[in-house]
């Protein structure tokens, strides 16, 4: 076998640099090991902040009364209306963002949301979030402008006679697309799956299960709050149907992918589809002929708030139609302040993506709590959807 | 002067406690010392890591403990409901996500090992001596950004519209050029488990890659020429000395990509959609999400906590702990 002697190749030459270099790349190994335990435990952190305690803990004590906390949904409020409520009441305005309201609850049940004066959690967890002792009941007398709302949020049917919240902004949930590339536009929720083929994996639903099964329930003609578990299998199976043809279920972040045509339609809610036609006027928003769901958005007091005047001012600040009309002019939220509504453009008066006309509306309706033995069926039916 | 008179009495009298101060030395040698040394990373980790681990196996044995409601006792409803048949709560999905987790962490580990072997066996035995460090900087460099940002790479490289179906796009119709009527398929994998696998390749095989190499460098190439001299061919020289030399190294890599890849969160989410959900997705379901149960949630924390520690002690015992643990 003719083969070069090299018996000895490492010996002849010592390696000088080989143990400092092996001892580096040990180092760099370990050290990239740990930061990837460090993110395990980084996941076990988070779980460790679950810890249950008490809702009606001590006031924070970073929060003097001429700052006011508050923690709402991104394009709820903006700089310069802050700067306006500033401007009036010399009150300084910190905004904090969740993005659900599972973890806008999470945070005020574990702790750290003490600081809060101001939460605006939406109309179906209000309810809850009284019987769990969280939000702190609303002396109307001093508040002020709740004559101006809109007939139907008067006397709210998730809390009646604004006892513990105040309504901010409403909407609907519906589908969004760009009419470029669908060609027959969608008109019902039956679109989704006539159409399942041609879509399969360009749509996205709302992560959210009383919206996203309600809208399978409204599509086989039940009500978006059925308690009948014969009516939630049947809206199971059927959403279970359309389920290879969905990409993922969404609230948010969908806009890149729609805009780029990756996502041919996307289950939406209103509020969040006039932000993005507002960007792009080739995607068109549409309330389901079947009829959807009706939301609300609203804003309360924590029981455990700091600076309860101050908060009482910002309850005040947002009734005033006035400066209501401004905000909608920058944010696009549907506010349910007949005044401030007729204050605004034209424009936007006639934008029937934000404010839908009556007929549309009464088709619709709003998701109300169901009873106990329900919501865990839903619960049981989306894990299996999600899961599975 | 008088410092000098003063000396004379105090030397006797540190005679008789030289004995006691040897004894103290010998309990500080002992004791204080460890206790000064572990002290600071004990308590950290006591506090960080060993109580909220308790804290979750508590609460995992609260069934259907919602948030900000009170606890109703103890039992083993949580557990029952994932595993159990014969509870009523039972749902198999449970399972079928941990099945899927197991199989995406072990896709990853085998996927990365296959890729990973070559490219570590290249970087310590074939390349240039004076290119290694530089190119190991460059298999280390994608760590160097957050891997979230890596995962949205991916998805706008996957997309329908995107990079790689652009790609085939351009490359079909140059073929087109040549041969009319040629059609090459494109790719949907984005929000599918094949996306999963890809996201979660791509974010560990540099982990796979600097430990191989680790104990490849350390491989005595004598062995590989004295085998050559006993007439073994490259492939029985490859199987029956490199890859047992190597294997704690193997072990140690292959167990670190699973340990990472079964608990990864960003990956699974964003690449995967919506029939691709994994165990850290669930948890976080249950803890953050729509179908809040923060009993269950821990439950399956706690099932992860014991899958992971399973695969550390298998790491303690047959990896190579000189290429992960040590220094």
């Amino acid at each position: 076998m003719p083969r070069k002697r090299v018996l000895y190749p490492n010996r002849q030459f010592p390696r000088p640099f080989s143990p400092n270099r092996r001892r580096f790349l040990q180092g760099t190994a370990a050290a990239m090991a740990g930061v990837a335990l460090s993110n395990c435990r980084g996941n076990l952190a988070n779980v460790q902040s679950s810890e249950p305690s008490s809702a009606d803990g001590n006031a924070g004590g970073s929060a003097s009364t001429d700052r006011l906390h508050i923690y709402t949904w991104a394009n709820y409020t903006d700089d310069e209306m802050t700067s306006r409520f500033t401007e009036q009441t010399g009150i300084e305005v910190v905004v904090d963002i969740f993005e659900s309201n599972e973890a806008m609850q999470a945070k005020l049940t574990a702790g750290g949301g003490d600081i809060y004066s101001i939460i605006y959690p939406s109309d179906y967890v209000v309810q809850e979030m009284v019987d769990l002792g969280l939000l702190a009941e609303l002396d109307l007398s001093r508040i002020s402008g709740l004559d101006n709302l809109l007939a139907n949020w008067q006397d709210p049917l998730y809390d009646p006679g604004h006892a513990h919240s105040i309504p901010f902004s409403w909407g609907t949930s519906g589908l969004l697309y760009n009419k470029t590339v669908l060609t027959t536009p969608p008109t019902d929720w039956d679109y989704l799956w006539e159409n399942q083929a041609e879509l399969s994996r360009r749509i996205t639903l709302l992560d959210d299960v009383r919206e996203t099964l309600g809208a399978v329930l409204k599509s086989l003609g039940y009500s978006y709050n059925s308690e009948d578990p014969a009516e939630i299998e049947a809206a199971y199976n059927r959403l279970n149907e359309l389920k290879p043809a969905i990409a993922s279920f969404t609230t948010s972040g969908y806009e890149d992918a729609l805009l780029g045509g990756d996502l041919l339609v996307v289950m939406a809610y209103s509020s969040d589809a006039a932000v993005v036609i507002e960007e792009d006027p080739n995607l068109e928003y549409i309330v389901p002929e079947s009829g959807t769901s009706v939301w609300t958005d609203t804003v309360a007091i924590p029981t455990t708030a700091p600076n309860v005047d101050a908060a009482y001012q910002w309850l005040n600040f947002i009734l005033e139609p006035e400066a209501t009309a401004k905000s909608v002019e920058n944010l696009f939220f549907a506010t349910p302040n007949a005044t401030a509504i007729d204050l605004l453009p034209d424009e936007l008066k006639s934008n029937d993506d934000i404010f839908p006309p009556k007929e549309v509306v009464e088709k619709c309706e709003g998701i109300a709590p169901v009873e106990e033995s329900a919501e865990e069926l839903y619960d049981r039916y989306w894990t299996q959807i999600t899961g599975a | 002067m008088s410092s000098s008179s003063s000396s004379s009495p105090s030397t006797t009298s540190v005679d008789r406690p030289k004995h006691l101060s040897l004894r103290f030395n010998r309990l500080s040698k002992r004791i204080i010392g460890p206790v000064l040394m572990l002290g600071p990373s004990g308590l950290w980790l006591l506090l960080l890591l060993v109580l909220p681990t308790l804290l979750i196996a508590e609460i995992s044995l609260v069934p259907g403990l919602r948030p900000g409601e009170p606890q109703v006792g103890y039992g083993l409803g949580n557990y029952f409901r994932i595993f159990n048949p014969l509870d009523d709560a039972f749902n198999p999905v449970y399972v079928q996500v941990l099945w899927r987790s197991l199989f995406y962490a072990t896709g990853t580990t085998l996927a990365c090992l296959v890729m990973g072997f070559p490219a570590a066996y290249w970087l310590a035995l074939m390349a240039p001596k004076r290119w290694r460090n530089l190119l190991l900087v460059v298999f280390v460099l994608p760590l160097w950004t957050s891997s979230l940002l890596r995962a949205f790479a991916w998805m706008s490289i996957l997309r329908p519209t995107g990079l790689l179906n652009t790609f085939i796009g351009l490359l079909e119709s140059v073929i087109q050029l040549v041969l009319p009527g040629v059609t090459l398929p494109t790719q949907g994998w984005l929000y599918t488990g094949t996306a999963v696998l890809i996201g979660l390749t791509y974010s560990f095989l540099p982990y796979m890659v600097l430990i191989l190499y680790a104990a490849l460098e350390k491989l005595d190439t004598n062995l590989l020429e004295a085998s050559a001299d006993l007439g073994a061919t490259p492939q029985q020289t490859f199987w029956k000395v490199t890859v047992p030399q190597t294997l704690p190294g193997i072990a140690a890599a292959s167990l670190l990509v699973f340990i990472t890849s079964m608990g990864d969160f960003a990956v699974p989410t964003l690449l995967g959609g919506a029939s691709s959900m994994t165990i850290s997705r669930l948890i976080y379901q249950q803890f953050l999400g729509i179908t809040r149960n923060w009993g269950l949630g821990s439950a399956l924390s706690v099932i992860l906590i014991l899958a992971v520690s399973l695969a550390i002690a298998l790491l303690l015992k047959y990896g190579d702990r000189n290429s992960v643990s040590e220094t």
